[in-house]
């Protein structure tokens, strides 16, 4: 029997360069970069203070999230135990994120009801500001420590979003985001949901600075993917939201989840294979399930950390598939840093607004590219460009890797 | 359609970590890392009869890498600050690095934060799309009692696992929604019986 399509109804995003579609698809076009200086990550503690951190006045007010009072999530309903900035801006990050993808998708979720609504969040770190609290006996909503476990924020999001379908909570270190889409697809081609919330969420925190600086992984100048000086990554922090549906639930929508390659290197904790191979073998299985050839990919959507291994890695994986005649490629972690979590689903979105709206985002940051990265790297943007088939990569701690291929109808 | 079965199970507790031989880096994997690594390697399987990246890992970490958060986190005052070593470990999927690592096991991974119900199914959703030839699956429990305070949970250290494949086994896995721990538990105790 045939497995029903599964297409994108609506995205939602914040992040280093804002709230909303608009400044996400602005800086896409502008080839613009949200990484800043925050004097709170500074020497001597960490290794950089450049991030991609959601500017001061891009947060909103307060979480907008449906039914915050009237809602029976037992540990929400008190008025003292609601999250706030300080102490979840996991909660915040997500919630806006998937409030903006809900609305986008308002019309085509009033045909599906809320048992047959689904939810997969993809994290690694949940909200670990409140392991940051707690140790320092600071003040810490009950809310806040209850989402230090993933799990249980992805269940009080499905509550308050009205999913009332399958919840899955993956952790896949920086692939997280690939995988939660594909298994949000997953979950609709077994016939156990007709809508899935994809939520990627990860908050800016000096825990996972504190580590990358242990790693002597950060750039001290902000990263720059793809470089020839690039000398490592540049920690951000999102929230991102992808509503997917059956394609039959909405006949509009013409992005759909092609399909998902996995592998693992199988080769180190920390650094990925040398050689690319882990890579490449998972853009193989991706091609396979789509039944595509290399040549039918129009545009890649890198990983691109700045990290020299990565990088390096990756452009000999894509050298491995394409060839010195290989489709376009570039990255947003220039733009966006490294949002762990949420970098597969917002780094997916990008590819959605490049869709839409027919061009390829460049590479913020790059200036001049390393030898042996991709020949057709972008630097710029590449306005009025029809693109069919994306190929989106994500690479992660411990070997992991992810290719998912994306095709406008 | 062929059957998919379970052919192998195993449950290990932190006792048994002290009598574990599994190399000179086993000592400095965390808590997650060693209870997942030494239940995979209690199923007993060559995996080199499977082909090149057609075995999967499906995880579940009960409390994800809290524990190994909380560990890193209490040493960011040390000399030197926190541990490199420590960090790679604040990942629930870094055990899943380790058992690839190990084992090399190249083909597709998942990896979740709760309980195991989703385990079974995955499993043999990937067996069944064909991704894999077969799935290494381990609930892994690993509540220090630093951790278990924050979470209001009592300490626990345990890692339960089976090898899920094509064909007949010990349990033909038809409907997913079954305790994973207590499948395993009974599926090594008719085992020690036999």
């Amino acid at each position: 029997m045939r497995e029903p399509g599964v297409v994108i109804a609506g995205c939602g995003a914040i992040s280093a360069v804002g709230c909303g579609l608009e400044p996400l698809l602005a800086a896409l076009k502008n080839n613009s970069s949200g990484l800043r200086a925050m004097e709170k990550f500074s020497a001597p503690r960490f290794q950089s203070n450049i991030v991609g951190a959601v500017p001061e006045n891009g947060w909103g007010e307060r979480p907008r999230e449906p039914g915050w009072a009237g809602q029976s999530v037992a540990t929400t309903a008190r008025e003292d135990a609601r999250p706030t900035r300080t102490d979840n801006s996991a909660w915040w990050l997500a919630t806006e994120a998937l409030t903006q993808a809900r609305a986008a998708a308002e019309e085509i979720l009033q045909k599906i009801s809320a048992a047959r609504t689904g939810l997969v969040l993809s994290t690694t770190k949940a909200n670990i500001t409140a392991l940051e609290l707690i140790s320092e006996n600071r003040s810490c909503s009950e809310t806040a420590r209850r989402h230090l476990q993933a799990n249980l924020l992805a269940e009080d999001l499905a509550q308050a979003f009205g999913a009332h379908g399958p919840v899955q909570t993956v952790s896949v270190a920086c692939v997280s985001g690939l995988i939660a889409i594909s298994q949000a697809a997953k979950i609709i081609q077994r016939g156990e949901a007709d809508a899935v919330f994809v939520v990627g969420v990860d908050a800016l925190s000096e825990f996972v600075v504190a580590g990358f600086t242990a790693l002597k992984a950060l750039d001290p100048l902000g990263c720059r993917p793809f470089d020839a000086a690039r000398c490592g990554l540049s920690p951000g922090e999102a929230g991102a939201a992808i509503v997917l549906v059956r394609d039959d639930f909405a006949p509009a929508a013409k992005i759909k989840i092609r399909a998902f390659g996995g592998s693992n290197d199988a080769n180190h904790l920390t650094g990925p294979s040398r050689d690319g191979s882990g890579l490449a073998q998972a853009i193989r299985v991706a091609l396979a399930a789509a039944k595509f050839s290399p040549t039918e990919i129009d545009f890649v959507h890198a990983h691109g950390t700045g990290t020299p291994y990565n990088d390096a890695m990756e452009s000999l994986a894509l050298q491995t598939i394409f060839g010195d005649a290989g489709p376009p490629v570039s990255g947003a972690k220039g733009m966006l840093g490294h949002t762990l979590g949420a970098a597969g689903v917002i780094e997916t979105i990008c590819c959605v607004l490049a869709m839409q709206n027919n061009f390829l985002p460049g590479t913020p940051r790059l200036d001049s590219p390393a030898d042996g990265t991709p020949k057709n790297l972008l630097r710029e943007p590449r306005l009025d460009v029809r693109v069919k088939n994306i190929l989106k990569l994500n690479t992660g701690f411990g070997g992991m890797n992810g290719a998912l291929i994306l095709s406008h109808g | 359609m062929d059957k998919i079965s379970i052919t192998a199970a195993s449950v290990v507790a932190e006792a048994d970590l002290k009598s574990a031989r599994l190399g000179q880096r086993f000592g400095r994997l965390d808590l997650s890392s060693q209870l997942a690594l030494l239940a995979v390697a209690e199923l007993k399987i060559n995996f080199a009869e499977f082909a090149n990246g057609r075995v999967g890992i499906v995880f579940a970490a009960s409390a994800g890498s809290l524990a190994t958060d909380v560990n890193f986190w209490n040493g960011r005052h040390g000399v030197g600050g926190p541990s490199p070593t420590l960090f790679a470990y604040t990942l629930p999927s870094a055990a899943v690095g380790e058992i690839a690592i190990h084992f090399k096991l190249t083909g597709p991974d998942l990896c979740f934060v709760g309980d195991g119900k989703n385990l079974l199914r995955e499993a043999a959703d990937l067996i069944r799309r064909g991704e894999t030839d077969a799935c290494v699956c381990i609930f892994c429990e690993a509540v220090t009692a630093d951790c278990g305070k924050i979470i209001s949970t009592a300490p626990v250290a345990a890692a339960h696992a089976v090898l899920v494949r094509r064909g007949e086994g010990i349990v033909e896995l038809r409907e997913f929604d079954r305790d994973f721990k207590a499948l395993c538990a009974l599926i090594s105790q008719s085992k020690s019986a036999v």
